[in-house]
């Protein structure tokens, strides 16, 4: 690393030069935790997540200024990028405009993104090989402030059930906040718009099961108290934080992927922090990567729900 | 393990100073009470039935219904009904233990002496444990007097309260068959407990239900368990969606 002015280092990776600034900005006032922190996550959780961002376009959700701000998303961040970042052009249906997405398939950009201020990570379900075909499913288990974990965690189990009666091969992780996001791998396989009828079927089943504390319904002042189980968030450009991802919220934890077994009511949503994920994914490596590999059939899906 | 009790025992001109531990323990689990949405512990209060408000424990005062009103009691009442406080339990005579019908049988507590009573103690238990007799007394806990037996075991001294005859219900009120057995249907059945019969061994008995209850709280607690009913029936409107993406799907393989 070299000092520059300014409170300016220089990361070296491999080739590339990464320049970062600011490291001592406070952004957990709370935990003292600074940007530098969040910067050395990364840095120390590449190899982890990079396989999971890899040809996948960036939504940036920005928080420059901590946690404690709002933020900001940043889609079209690419133009100014630095020549080690990969960009992907989508030109925008609303505007005619071309949106210069980045691309983070390299831990110098990784790094590059973390500088902006990105705590958390938001990438595609698809990638940009083939933008139309999500390499996985998600369903966002994401409850209201009136319910408890329990809750969260009988309706991700409801989701679970639905899913091994499918014969669908399902993966857990928490989201880092509040709630739990279902991954289902299918590889490219499928559009956007099957899968997404796919994941409407699979949360209507869901929220069948539960229907006391559970809700589809998108609008917050309809839903009232009840968990959302989101399956919406299947479309072209839509984002999750992406697994191994830090969460601008207090606590800084992390999306963490779990095992389906320790999915039950002694978990805690924001067990995994900054400080101890570490340890966990030297234990159990990365359980998420059959996310990426693994694949389902919904036609078989279709006939085991028994249609 | 606390003493509940400091006194001595009598008996002829011999005195013990002992002290009185308790001789069971509860063998069942101890569960607290939670609200299910966010297991917060249930709390009670005492409150007046008429405004619904909490009453203080300095405003409790208790009472007895006596022709259509309350008589209200106040400290000095109970005083006054309450035996003489005395920390001594004198044995008046000595009885052979079989003669006490079971059910007359309430809480065992064990005796243990003071360093001064160690020889008269020893004393004691021996000369019970020789006649296979059992003390009998009176003596004033928690402001009541009690009944109880005094009998050796092992190397203790237990002393078993016992009800009074009061506290017995007659079976006057239960309707009860005076006829007596057939002869030979009465032969069968002595025969049948005589083949059953054998020596008592406690050690046979078991409450399992608190082990069996532990065993899930801890299978719980790893989360082996998450109750589930089975998967309820499809409203009709997923089954449309179901229909529509498998239509979409097939067709989708037709145009490829």
């Amino acid at each position: 690393m070299v000092a520059t002015a300014k409170n300016r280092s220089e990361v070296k990776i491999g080739k590339h030069v990464v320049t970062i600034s600011n490291r001592q900005k406070t952004y957990w006032p709370d935990e003292g935790y600074t940007k530098g922190d969040v910067i050395n996550y990364y840095d120390k959780m590449a190899d982890y997540i990079l396989p999971h961002l890899k040809g996948r376009p960036l939504s940036l959700k920005r928080n420059p200024n901590g946690i404690k701000d709002r933020g900001f998303y940043h889609k079209d961040a690419g133009e100014n990028a630095p020549g080690y970042v990969d960009v992907f052009k989508v030109k925008s249906e609303s505007n005619n405009k071309i949106i210069d997405y980045i691309v983070c398939n390299n831990k110098a950009t990784l790094l590059y993104v973390a500088n902006l201020g990105c705590i958390e990570i938001n990438p595609w379900n698809s990638t940009m090989k083939k933008p139309d075909h999500p390499t996985w499913m998600v369903i966002d288990i994401d409850p209201s402030d009136k319910n408890t974990f329990t809750e969260v965690v009988d309706t991700v189990l409801a989701v679970k059930m639905v899913l091994d009666k499918a014969g669908i091969k399902s993966f857990c992780k928490t989201s880092g906040a509040s709630g739990l996001h279902v991954y289902i791998p299918f590889k490219n396989k499928y559009e956007y718009a099957t899968v997404r009828d796919f994941a409407h079927i699979i949360a209507s089943l869901a929220q069948e099961q539960m229907p006391d504390i559970t809700s589809l319904e998108r609008s917050l002042s309809k839903r009232g108290p009840k968990i959302y189980i989101d399956w919406l968030q299947n479309s072209k450009g839509q984002t999750l934080a992406s697994v191994y991802s830090l969460r601008p919220v207090p606590g800084a934890s992390v999306s963490t992927p779990l095992e389906w077994k320790e999915v039950n009511h002694e978990l805690h949503p924001k067990q995994f922090t900054i400080q101890n994920i570490f340890q966990r994914i030297k234990k159990k490596g990365d359980i998420f990567l059959p996310v990426l590999t693994e694949v389902n059939s919904i036609e078989k899906a279709l006939k085991a729900l028994n249609m | 393990m606390r003493a509940i009790w400091t006194g001595s025992i009598g008996f002829g001109l011999v005195n013990i100073p002992i002290k009185i531990f308790s001789a069971v323990q509860d063998s069942s689990l101890d569960l607290d009470m939670l609200d299910s949405k966010d297991h917060s512990n249930i709390k009670f209060k005492r409150i007046n039935e008429k405004t619904g408000k909490e009453v203080p424990w300095e405003n409790i005062v208790r009472g007895y219904y006596l022709n259509d009103r309350y008589v209200v009691l106040d400290k000095t009442d109970f005083e006054k009904a309450s035996p003489e406080k005395t920390k001594h339990i004198e044995i008046k005579h000595f009885v052979d233990e079989a003669e006490i019908d079971s059910m007359y049988f309430e809480q065992p507590y064990y005796l243990q002496p003071e360093k001064t009573g160690v020889r008269a103690f020893a004393l004691l238990r021996d000369a019970l444990k020789k006649t296979g007799k059992a003390g009998v007394a009176l003596f004033v806990m928690r402001d009541r007097e009690h009944l109880c037996i005094i009998k050796s075991k092992d190397n203790a001294l237990v002393l078993n309260r016992i009800r009074f005859e009061e506290e017995i219900r007659s079976t006057d009120e239960l309707d009860l068959p005076a006829a007596k057995s057939k002869p030979e249907e009465l032969k069968m059945a002595v025969s049948l407990i005589n083949q059953l019969s054998g020596p008592f061994d406690i050690k046979k008995y078991r409450d399992d239900y608190s082990d069996r209850l532990l065993k899930i709280i801890k299978a719980k607690s790893k989360g082996k368990t998450v109750p589930f009913t089975p998967m309820k029936v499809v409203h009709s409107k997923t089954k449309d969606l179901m229909e529509q993406l498998k239509a979409s799907l097939s067709e989708k393989r037709k145009a490829s």
